[in-house]
């Protein structure tokens, strides 16, 4: 950028593309930690920046407690996953999704994969019950979180440790 | 991958009025992973892949999932609907390239 405002460079494309590219990012940062979403919603297609487990619960969750959620969620997940590209997980939580209390969203997060955040499920009462089932890609072996949030901001969660024999993140580095 | 966007839902072979039923779906999809280079800095382009699912019921949203890359190739998903009266499932997957993939079923009381 302040390269650009110097008077005696001349704006080269290279230099545009480079300020162009430093004030979208600028702009995103804003927009990423204005709304709180999970996913930039402007570029969806953008990937989010690499960042620790601590970071990504951080920002889901503030400095809010998370209570241990034993009995109230079930997370299955294989104990070894051969095929780290395609892990099956169920979560399955007895608490209720209507009523005065009741289950909001479902996360999904492994705490060594370089951007944690799986997947967010989001329930209403025609769901008739918090479960959910999918097929997820895990980096290596990792601890998996399942958090619940409930509609008045209580937080449930459980982990179970999963082996990972074969990356399913990785592709070889580009270029 | 012609078949890139192909939806199938499964439902269960009998369903009761009230009946909280498990649906199984799965979509042809890539889900491109993040691409590196030597450094491991993430090459930034726009990745496709399947963002959002909405399930809707008779017109209703009953659930939405949000997802990232680290979902798997062609997922599959089970979820949850309840259901006291017959009518139309549909679940539809949007992609980070503006694409909207939709499948439905005709959910029927037995």
């Amino acid at each position: 950028m302040n390269e650009i405002s110097n008077g005696d460079v001349k704006l080269t494309r290279r230099l545009f593309v480079r300020g162009a590219a430093a004030v979208g990012f600028v702009a995103g940062l804003g927009r990423f930690f204005s709304n709180g979403s999970v996913l930039a919603q402007a570029n969806p297609g953008q990937p989010l920046p690499d960042e620790p487990v601590e970071a990504t619960m951080k920002r889901l969750f503030g400095n809010r407690t998370i209570s241990y959620g034993e009995g109230k969620i079930k997370i299955e997940l294989p104990q070894i996953a051969e095929d780290g590209g395609n892990v099956a997980i169920t979560v399955e939580a007895t608490l209720p999704v209507s009523g005065a209390t009741h289950v909001s969203h479902l996360y999904i997060i492994a705490d060594k994969n370089r951007r944690p955040m799986l997947a967010k499920f989001s329930f209403t009462p025609d769901s008739g019950r918090a479960f959910a089932s999918t097929s997820i890609r895990l980096a290596t072996t990792t601890d998996v979180r399942a958090v619940v949030e409930m509609n008045d901001g209580k937080l449930f969660a459980v982990s179970k440790n999963v082996r990972v024999t074969i990356s399913g993140c990785d592709l070889p580095p580009q270029g | 991958m012609a078949e890139v966007g192909r939806v199938s839902i499964r439902l269960p072979s009998s369903i009761k009025p009230g009946d909280i039923i498990r649906v199984r779906t799965l979509v042809i999809h890539p889900m491109e992973l993040v691409q590196r280079d030597s450094q491991g800095k993430i090459i930034a382009k726009n990745y496709n892949f399947i963002h959002t699912m909405t399930v809707s019921f008779n017109g209703k949203e009953t659930m939405r999932t949000e997802m990232t890359q680290a979902v798997s190739q062609n997922p599959s998903f089970t979820f949850p609907v309840k259901v006291d009266r017959p009518g139309k499932l549909v679940v539809t997957f949007s992609d980070t390239t503006g694409k909207e993939y939709a499948g439905q079923a005709e959910i029927k009381l037995s």
